[in-house]
């Protein structure tokens, strides 16, 4: 299988601190792959340098056959990376619908003046970003809720809203910032066959994750950080095994 | 609703007395300046106390051209592409702020094109250009109050009707999103610095636009003629009739200046002190600012309309 997505020795300190050294991972095409690791592991800071929140101190991050660590975030959503952020707030004073909408930017591009002028393409992009929204709802299971303002939506679906917004920009990777914490049992299992369904419809996933059981049942592979270095990957089977990850989950937070 | 509005717009200027159609004129010059700094401040977030820099701008971009010999028509339709380049070029640094800063540093701009217009011989320093022509179209001279009136009520449609498809397409979602979540909307593939910067730009060319027409309509421009206090009476409207919301940019544009012309009249009586105008007007501008934050903190039209769906 051909890798997606290629992070290379990539490091990136704070002051002195290095949250993150010499890190090395791959995503291949239509594969799931989970970071984990325990607390202050530098999971999130992995996961803002592939989306381009963060620069990186060293290193490269290769999207599709191309360095994407100098582009700024939104030019990476244009290339098909999108984000499912933990705890990003949902755009306030807008409904449901038009969140998800935002999601579509990535695919389309028709500008202000084709807006004001009511051209041909701003009309062929609205209907195939309303189709792209409600296809994206229905899916994560927001239909009802559509034209109700985000902001009254429970935390569980505003996390749904951020993976429906992310969808309407029919990404290539995925990167989902721990997508199940905070989640009951029920919400629990519907977001991971949600995943599994995206996986099975050839999307490549990263997924950083607290919860090792859904990390079990959804990841191909595995990475495991520790102190802002990968201390071992490989199969979820393996990794389990593994002493370094014993040792750092005993001895960690956990 | 909005056609009875239109249809009694129009139709109201040929039963105003000379004195009321200046206010209705000055009204529609402020309406335009308004619903730019409401496509600012209540779709993009970002606050300007430096709005009538920009109607400046506009007004001596017009102006000086027309002094130069320069078509009228042409002066026109340079002010809003002078203002708005103006707010690109200044908008490149400034825009990195956010917040109350975002709001001094507009402030600050303002106050040094005040100080740069008064002390610029080819500006007219602090006189400021005087004996503007009037406007002529293809021939046909504006030079009654009630041409005015038509002049300003076009560009307070088309300014409202330029902001209502833009906030409803893809780029006004995205200058919505990036509002409230910056960072998510990014992700997402909305160019969050560009779309500043262009929200920046066309609401400095609504206003800018309105600085073209004030210029040939007055016929002279002056430093003064720009106070700060101009920009804050911009704010004021724009928060009084409610953030993000076209018809609260232009009934708080209506409200405020009748509200202020009727102060005007009272505080220009006999035994009035001079100074009893401009007091009164920051009275009004500071109390209807606090009582509107306290017990309407969402404005006035998207209160009523929330009560009443």
């Amino acid at each position: 299988m051909t890798a997606l997505l290629t992070v290379e020795n990539v490091t990136r300190r704070f002051g002195g601190v290095h949250a993150l050294r010499d890190v090395a991972l791959d995503v291949c095409e239509g594969e799931t792959h989970a970071v984990i690791g325990p607390n202050g592991a530098g999971k999130s800071t992995l996961f803002k340098l592939i989306g381009g929140q963060l620069a990186a101190t060293a290193g490269t991050i290769g999207y599709d056959g191309a360095r994407v660590d100098r582009l700024p975030p939104h030019q990476r959503a244009r290339r098909g990376i999108a984000i499912a952020f933990q705890d990003a707030p949902v755009f306030r004073g807008m409904t449901v619908a038009e969140n998800a909408m935002v999601g579509a930017h990535a695919v389309t591009r028709a500008g202000p003046l084709a807006a004001i002028l009511r051209s041909p393409r701003h009309r062929r992009e609205e209907l195939e970003i309303r189709a792209a929204a409600a296809e994206a709802l229905k899916r994560v299971g927001l239909a009802g809720w559509a034209d109700r303002p985000a902001e009254d939506l429970p935390l569980g679906q505003q996390r749904a809203l951020q993976l429906a917004r992310a969808l309407c920009g029919r990404p290539r990777l995925l990167l989902l910032d721990e997508p199940a914490s905070g989640l009951r049992g029920p919400e629990r299992s519907a977001l991971a066959e949600l995943i599994e369904d995206l996986r099975g419809s050839g999307l490549s996933i990263l997924l950083v994750e607290h919860d090792v059981g859904f990390v079990a049942r959804l990841a191909d592979r595995v990475t495991v950080l520790d102190l802002g270095r990968v201390i071992a990957h490989g199969t979820f089977a393996r990794i389990r095994v593994d002493p370094a990850v014993i040792a750092a989950y005993l001895g960690g937070a956990e | 609703m909005k056609w009875i509005i239109l249809v009694a717009a129009g139709v109201v200027p040929v039963l105003l007395t000379p004195g009321q159609l200046t206010v209705y004129v000055l009204l529609g010059l402020a309406a335009m300046a308004v619903v730019g700094l409401s496509l600012l401040m209540g779709y993009a977030g970002q606050v300007s106390l430096g709005q009538a820099s920009f109607t400046a701008i506009g007004a001596y971009t017009a102006g000086l051209l027309a002094v130069h010999g320069i078509p009228p028509l042409l002066g026109l339709l340079a002010a809003p592409l002078g203002a708005a380049l103006a707010a690109v070029v200044v908008g490149v640094p400034i825009l990195r702020l956010r917040g109350h800063q975002l709001a001094f540093a507009t402030l600050a701009l303002q106050l040094i094109l005040l100080s740069v217009l008064g002390g610029a011989d080819w500006a007219g320093g602090a006189i400021g250009l005087q004996g503007l022509p009037y406007l002529s179209i293809f021939g046909f001279e504006l030079n009654e109050d009630l041409e005015y009136a038509y002049l300003v009520l076009a560009g307070v449609v088309l300014t409202t009707l330029i902001t209502a498809l833009l906030v409803r397409s893809r780029v006004g979602r995205g200058l919505r999103a990036l509002a409230t979540a910056p960072v998510a909307a990014a992700a997402s593939g909305v160019p969050v610095g560009a779309y500043r910067l262009l929200v920046f730009a066309v609401s400095a060319a609504f206003a800018g636009f309105a600085g073209g027409v004030y210029a040939f309509y007055v016929g002279y421009l002056a430093p003064g003629s720009f106070p700060v206090l101009l920009s804050i009476e911009y704010v004021v409207m724009a928060v009084v009739g409610g953030l993000g919301s076209i018809s609260g940019a232009l009934f708080g544009a209506a409200l405020i200046t009748l509200v202020v012309q009727l102060l005007t009249t009272l505080a220009t009586r006999p035994g009035m002190p001079s100074y009893a105008p401009s007091v009164l007007s920051y009275a009004v501008y500071a109390v209807l600012l606090i009582v509107i934050v306290l017990f309407v903190p969402r404005g006035i039209v998207p209160t009523l309309r929330r009560r009443s769906p």
